[in-house]
């Protein structure tokens, strides 16, 4: 049945829908992902829209196969019920909502595990490896906050981005240029991972009483390990065959 | 160590595994977090940050992106303070070397990780079905509850991981620190760096950007230089 006017979400809507999606994954499944947990993010907001009782039409199109990047999901859920306020009073938008949610999904998996799994979350840890590496306490806050401050944001102003700009969300995303930030943030990890080396090797030299010099022998060490790392060499493996070798130099000499 | 202190740890180790996939995600199942808050809670943080500085990096470059399941180090982290910070005082052992043999046992055992977490995926089909089935009769709220016993399928799993690790690795410690404490003190300092080393160079080896080596040699020899020369 249509409305005359698009029903409108207020704040504790969006409230519980924010709250809402840290659950998004509780009931992560291999058959279709993340599909419960997007519908219980925005079950709040469908209540506005439709009342209680939501028409089985839009429950079955939001029980589909979903996956998506679990900080991106709230940009989505805003564009989706934005979506819906329309179709409820009969606007045709060029997508419906189970398309732009389709659409969608890949795209921002994609850009959200370059851009926080793949750089925000390694150049924290370097950071804070690098206070550990001092024996502070404080390392573990420090990289809590630095990966949590964008990550929360992100969550809240995809929310309400989604929802106030609806397709016009996604020009934004693009504008915003995060595959290039991604990149910056690995290349500025890559930089901090040459310098904890660097520390520890020097450290290293100084615990043995050996002149720093040695420290550089250290770095083909890395890159053959590095190397063996990119090519598909477990972590496992390496551990093992690292302790096991300097147990065995430890015991010979 | 009391009841009460394994009880918090199994806590810790809960609600840390809940924060890997199903939970918040604000990152506290990192080692690196997971580490001192676990050694906190046994009365020593220093010895949980040491831990979780070894095991950081090693499966960082690891994503958690679809299906794929990664290592768990963050009970890893938390069965290697416990045994670090718990047990190993009854085998004669404390400081550095009992935090690297307890890793070096941990490691290994995280494996059990993903056979539980892949377990607790496959519980959450069915719970998944029978919310579909739930939320097309028109029953929202038992949809949420099926939804909300996902996190009870994920805690279980964490906390069998931090178990296994736990009683299979206090067993590892009484029957072999005899034998490899003598090596592993002497290899001390040298086997510290080194294990965050190899996670240093995993990271490098796993992260693809352009000119990353280049990037890399500039700050070691740069870094190196600047120690050396000061």
């Amino acid at each position: 049945m249509k409305i005359m006017h698009r029903p409108k979400l207020n704040w504790l809507t969006f409230l519980r829908m924010y709250l809402r999606s840290f659950l998004l994954q509780s009931s992560w499944n291999f058959e279709k992902l993340q599909n419960l947990g997007f519908y219980f993010m925005i079950l709040p907001g469908l209540r506005d829209i439709y009342g209680e009782e939501v028409p089985e039409d839009v429950r079955e199109r939001h029980m589909d196969y979903f996956n998506t990047h679990p900080y991106f999901a709230t940009l989505v859920a805003g564009t989706t019920l934005r979506l819906e306020a329309g179709s409820r009073i009969g606007e045709e938008p060029s997508v419906d909502a189970e398309t732009y949610k389709s659409m969608v999904m890949a795209p921002f998996a994609a850009m959200g595990d370059a851009l926080f799994w793949g750089g925000v979350r390694p150049l924290a840890a370097l950071i804070g490896l690098l206070i550990a590496s001092q024996g502070s306490l404080w390392a573990p806050i420090v990289f809590l906050l630095i990966f949590n401050l964008p990550h929360l944001f992100f969550r809240g102003s995809g929310l309400m981005l989604g929802y106030l700009q609806e397709l016009h969300a996604i020009e934004t995303v693009q504008k915003c240029r995060l595959p290039d930030l991604a990149i910056r943030l690995k290349e500025s990890t890559t930089i901090l991972v040459g310098v904890l080396c660097a520390y520890l090797s020097f450290k290293g030299c100084e615990h043995q009483e050996l002149p720093a010099v040695w420290g550089f022998v250290i770095l083909p060490i890395v890159l053959l390990f590095a190397w063996l790392a990119h090519k598909g060499v477990s972590s496992l493996f390496l551990v093992l065959l690292t302790t096991s070798s300097l147990l065995l130099l430890a015991l010979l000499f | 160590m009391v009841a009460v202190d394994y009880l918090l740890a199994g806590m810790i180790s809960v609600l840390t595994g809940l924060d890997r996939v199903a939970l918040v995600q604000i990152m506290i199942s990192r080692p690196l977090v997971a580490g001192p808050l676990t050694g906190w809670a046994l009365g020593n943080p220093l010895v949980g940050l040491e831990i979780g500085m070894l095991l950081e990096l090693l499966w960082l470059g690891r994503l958690p992106v679809g299906a794929a399941i990664p290592p768990d180090d963050t009970q890893v982290a938390v069965g290697a303070t416990v045994l670090a910070a718990g047990t190993g005082h009854f085998v004669g052992l404390d400081g550095m070397p009992l935090v690297l043999l307890s890793v070096l046992i941990a490691i290994p055992l995280g494996k059990f990780g993903q056979v539980f977490d892949k377990l607790a995926r496959h519980v959450n089909d069915r719970l998944a079905i029978s919310g579909y089935n739930a939320l097309m009769s028109g029953n929202t709220a038992k949809m949420e509850r099926c939804h909300l016993l996902g996190l009870v399928s994920f805690g279980l799993a964490s906390l069998a991981t931090a178990l296994v690790i736990v009683l299979v690795g206090t067993f590892i410690l009484f029957s072999f620190a005899p034998v490899l404490i003598g090596a592993i003190q002497e290899a001390g300092l040298s086997l510290q760096y080194s294990l965050i080393l190899v996670g240093a160079a995993v990271l490098l080896g796993t992260t693809n950007v352009n000119r990353g080596i280049s990037l890399f040699c500039t700050a070691f020899i740069g870094t190196l230089l600047v120690l050396w020369l000061r």
